[in-house]
């Protein structure tokens, strides 16, 4: 076992202090980067000592400045690098380049980072070891007849992805023969304007899907178990915003056999540390495997909080080289945990990103509820980085307390001077049909009257202070009187003077 | 004439015509992108009542170059006219997005150019409301005719009438340069953007994927490049903004700015003054509050807030009387002055000099911003800007040193002999060529070079220094400064101070202009 003493977390927000606190309690040394952008930026407070990267100047983005990240962590002799979620955490070369130095990379090896980043090379493996898939043309479509043929044999519905395309865009759904050839010539057409490349493959189209993903540790002594599922079914332009664990979805048998595929998926990549399968299911219990992110995830808590164990700690451990200590069948779900991400955005204007500063931030940690948090007050929220600014998670013995303890912490979450995805969550976890599970990733889209809640009267409120305020300031208008004929009246001598000079 | 004969029922159906286009369903096209429509805009800038408006029925040219067919819409896509706004008489321009996406041809330049002629015949402010695609690419050179002639306009108005712009939308190209000529430039979040080239070009040109936020959203112009003078979360605040600046200025170079009975008393209590600057020199605290004990309560009306942070500028009343005030900020960047805030220091006392507003300067300055990409970009041209502002303004000038006075920045921030009419120093203050540390560094070189401890050593001289030399009744015996005074006394001082230089008048030098630096 090569015990770590120092670790440099490479990131920031509400994951540098995650991480932070964890590492600490092991008796662990934490560096944290300060970056020009906010050099008093709140997760600095939770670090042992601070590397100071103000004063670079070069246009490399600082927590993507993997030069000067590694000569940072040689001058203070750190032996292992946490790079969080986002940014370094998925970057094979950075992996590689750790390795190289003699740094631990708390995560997998580069090898596979690179091959389940691919999503050909990821799918590849997972058809090759029997692992369900959606059906797709396995490859670009070379022609609208080809299209034909393809979509014939999957199966409609399809849907037509541009290859060179992600975050949802360049995608298009056809629903009957009829329409494939000339979809699909709108396809490429779209791809080629949007990504300077027309190439694009079939899938199956699930509709209605629900997002399930499953939890991976892996140590390096040929242990890997998985911590069972979490639902990420509400999304917004395929940005997660609510999770939960377990899943209304799965029963017990359902369970086994997709953590039995997620685990066979981290055993034939010989994946190791944490890491999450994703995997859509369908409205019949058919289940797909659609990636593996080979990364410590935002919504880790829920599983922390259902299972009972620390998710950072296991990270820091197996890259220790210790054994993993749980077994399978210790693995259970107790109760149930939700979260709530809360961004700086605002509803009403499309979930555009507000920028400005926490004037003030208050909440109640309970034991039913976490509050991981990136800021606090005088925080200032700008475009250089994410709008996530911090998540809420609730538990329950059962759903309906995990909901109804959200909505209780979020009504207990004061945040003020911007706007937050605040109003949004209470607007999902109010609706009937989240309630009874019954949801998908097309929740939001399809479901959702409204994106925002409204307390009881919340109208009629507004317009008594509007009508109120209104008053206060016409009585203001009747005291302030402008006077302009004090200005007018000039004195002779002056007004002489500046007639002159004109 | 007969109601019911043909003369009215032709005059009636065009009335119809014309609120028909102006329907509710324009409205909602505005409202749906978050945005009010060119009248609703007017609706809320005016008083009750008093708006006209002109040449309404006006239609588009025809297109030179024969290029796409134009909208038989009446007004050419902007709305004229003058009304009153808290009682005074104000000129406006407000571009309809909704008609032909507020697009700039021939004759709704020419309606442009009709209120800006009007507003200078007149002596009277005028405001333009930015909401527009641009030029009018049918209409061709005509187009951009039209847009060189408002700009022209914008110059020769220029420190004649206050011209105040606000960009409700996108301004795009040249039509950038009207706001960027006149005195003050408003912007709404989400909804107002700037810029010369557009996103599109920019990925183009230089393959860069940028958003119109990211390029010039309002944000950008009121933190980064200092276009912006004001930004609001939203239009209607926007327009209350405007409505509240105007009350500061006078209509016309020749006259004063209009009072308001703020009913503060001259010699109401602001001991608390005496306590706001620390006793360690080196512990910052925030000018604003000294500026809010020393001028009639609720007053301040802060200019350009998030750019160059580190000099406070904006529009107060002292005895109701309106004033403008320059005051260096010791929370940011411990005060210095750099290229952004020389600039947004210069460009209001300008402004305030222009149109008979008294300047009040509170200094606290260690110096200029040292290092590279201050020298490199230009610091001392720029710095140069605001001496040159203060030196040639003719208002009543008074400057009020509360804590640091060194050097060049001394000099610059309205010394006595650039033309300060009243000097007033605090007992904390500390004037002279150079600060406590860096002055010991060069004068007791060789005593620190042969010190024991040589940091104790450097203390000691530094408090001596402080003690001695840099002390401000030096300063007072000589005449640099007419008064050390007791913070106390400041706002009783000031207004008696300002009200003296009432009918203040410097003969300025015979000539076109100066040649300030740019």
């Amino acid at each position: 076992m090569t015990k770590i003493k120092s670790i440099l977390i490479s990131n920031r927000g509400e994951i540098a202090i995650r991480i932070s606190k964890t590492a600490k309690g092991m008796g662990i040394k934490t560096f944290g980067i300060k970056t020009s952008k906010e050099p008093s930026a709140y997760y600095l407070q939770f670090m042992d000592e601070i590397i100071d990267f103000t004063e670079l100047n070069n246009d490399i983005p600082e927590f993507l400045d993997i030069e000067h990240i590694i000569y940072s962590m040689k001058e203070n002799n750190i032996d292992a690098v946490h790079p969080g979620y986002g940014y370094l955490a998925e970057n094979p070369y950075f992996a590689q380049k750790c390795i190289d130095e003699g740094i631990i990379f708390i995560g997998p090896s580069p090898d596979s980072i690179y091959k389940l980043g691919n999503k050909t090379i990821a799918k590849q493996l997972a058809s090759s070891h029997n692992i369900p898939l959606l059906e797709g043309s396995n490859g670009n479509i070379r022609n609208p007849y080809h299209a034909k043929q393809i979509a014939k044999k999957i199966g409609y519905p399809v849907i037509l992805k541009a290859a060179s395309g992600g975050g949802g865009r360049g995608m298009r759904i056809v629903e009957k023969e009829e329409e494939i050839e000339k979809m699909f010539r709108m396809a490429q057409n779209e791809a080629e304007k949007a990504f300077s490349d027309p190439s694009v493959f079939m899938e199956k189209y699930v509709r209605n899907p629900r997002h399930i993903e499953f939890q991976i540790l892996s140590d390096h002594h040929e242990n890997i178990i998985h911590l069972g599922e979490r639902e990420c079914s509400i999304q917004r332009k395929h940005q997660k915003l609510i999770e939960e664990s377990p899943s209304v979805a799965l029963n017990k048998d359902l369970r086994k056999i997709m953590g039995d595929s997620a685990i066979k998926i981290a055993k034939v990549s010989k994946y190791k540390n944490a890491g999450t399968v994703e995997f859509l299911l369908d409205e019949s219990g058919n289940f797909y495997f659609m990636e593996m992110n080979t990364r410590i995830q935002v919504e880790h808590p829920v599983t922390e909080m259902v299972t009972g164990y620390d998710l950072i700690e296991w990270q820091i451990r197996i890259a220790q080289n210790e054994k993993l200590t749980i077994k399978q069948e210790d693995v259970k779900q107790n109760g149930w945990a939700i979260e709530c991400r809360i961004n700086a955005e605002d509803v009403q204007a499309s979930f555009a990103p507000y920028l400005g500063t926490i004037e003030k931030i208050q909440f109640s940690n309970g034991k039913n509820s976490r509050f991981d948090t990136g800021v606090t007050e005088g925080s200032n929220i700008t475009a250089s980085f994410d709008s996530m600014l911090a998540k809420l998670i609730s538990y329950g013995e059962t759903r309906e307390k995990a909901i109804a303890n959200s909505l209780a912490a979020l009504n207990k979450l004061y945040i003020k001077g911007i706007k937050t995805t605040i109003p949004f969550c209470k607007e999902v976890l109010n609706h009937p049909k989240f309630q009874s599970g019954d949801i998908s990733t097309s929740f939001i889209l399809n479901d959702m009257k409204q994106l925002y809640y409204q307390e009881k009267d919340e109208e009629l409120i507004a317009a008594f202070w509007a009508s109120l305020n209104h008053n206060i300031e016409l009585d203001d208008n009747d005291k302030t009187f402008i006077d302009y004929e004090k200005g007018k009246n000039i004195n002779p001598w002056l007004m002489n003077k500046r007639l002159k000079s004109l | 004439m007969d109601i019911n004969g043909k003369t009215y029922k032709d005059f009636k159906e065009r009335a119809n015509r014309f609120k028909h286009q102006n329907g509710p369903d324009k409205i909602k096209k505005q409202h749906d992108k978050g945005k009010l429509h060119a009248r609703e805009r007017l609706a809320l800038l005016f008083d009750k009542d008093t708006f006209e408006e002109l040449d309404a029925f006006v239609t588009s040219a025809t297109p030179d170059t024969g290029f796409g067919k134009i909208d038989e819409a009446f007004g050419d896509g902007v709305v004229i006219g003058y009304g009153r706004i808290d009682g005074r008489l104000v000129y406006v321009f407000s571009q309809d997005f909704t008609t032909m996406g507020g697009s700039l041809g021939a004759v709704h330049a020419k309606k442009i150019i009709k209120v800006q002629d009007l507003a200078l015949r007149v002596g009277a402010p005028i405001i333009g409301i930015n909401d527009s695609g641009g030029a009018r690419i049918q209409e061709g050179v005509a187009s951009l005719a039209g847009y060189t002639s408002i700009f022209h306009r914008n110059v020769q108005s220029s420190g004649i009438i206050p011209q105040i712009s606000m960009i409700l939308g996108p301004a795009a190209g040249g039509a950038v340069y009207s706001p960027a000529l006149t005195d003050f430039v408003f912007m709404a979040k989400r909804t107002s953007f700037m810029f010369l080239t557009g996103p599109n070009v920019v990925k183009e040109v230089l393959n860069e994927d940028v958003s119109f936020d990211e390029l010039g959203g309002a944000e950008v112009h009121a933190k980064k490049s200092g276009v912006a003078n004001f930004m609001y979360e939203d239009e209607e605040n926007a327009i209350l903004g405007v409505k509240k600046l105007l009350s500061f200025f006078p209509s016309n170079n020749l006259e004063n700015p209009p009072y308001i009975d703020t009913k503060d008393k001259k010699d109401k209590n602001v001991d608390k003054l005496r306590d706001i600057v620390p006793d360690d020199p080196n512990k910052p605290y925030d000018v604003k509050k000294v500026i809010e004990l020393i001028i009639d309560k609720d007053t301040f009306f802060e200019v350009s807030e998030h750019y160059a942070a580190n000099i406070v500028v904006g529009f107060a009343r002292l005895e109701g009387k309106s004033i403008g005030i320059v005051a260096n900020q010791p929370k940011v960047l411990a005060g210095v002055l750099d290229i952004n805030s020389s600039i947004k220091g210069a460009r209001f006392v300008r402004f305030c000099d222009a149109f008979n507003i008294p300047i009040l300067t509170l200094e606290d300055v260690p110096g200029f911003l040292p290092g590279l990409d201050q020298e490199h970009n230009g610091i001392i041209k720029h710095g140069a800007k605001l001496l040159f502002a203060f030196s040639e303004a003719s208002v009543p000038k008074i400057t009020v040193i509360l804590r640091k006075a060194y050097g060049g920045a001394f000099c610059v921030m309205n010394s006595k002999n650039i033309g300060g009419d009243y000097n007033f120093a605090w007992p904390t203050a500390e004037i002279a060529v150079m600060g406590p540390e860096g002055a010991v560094s060069i004068l007791y070189r060789k005593e620190l070079q042969n010190a024991d401890d040589p940091k104790v050593l450097r203390k000691e001289f530094a408090a001596k220094y402080r003690n001695e030399v840099a002390n401000p009744y030096i300063a007072d015996e000589k005449g640099y400064i007419d008064e050390v005074i007791d913070p106390a006394d400041t706002r009783k001082k000031l207004i008696t101070a300002f009200d003296s230089l009432e009918n203040k008048h410097v003969e300025p030098p015979s000539r076109k202009h100066g040649n300030i630096p740019l």
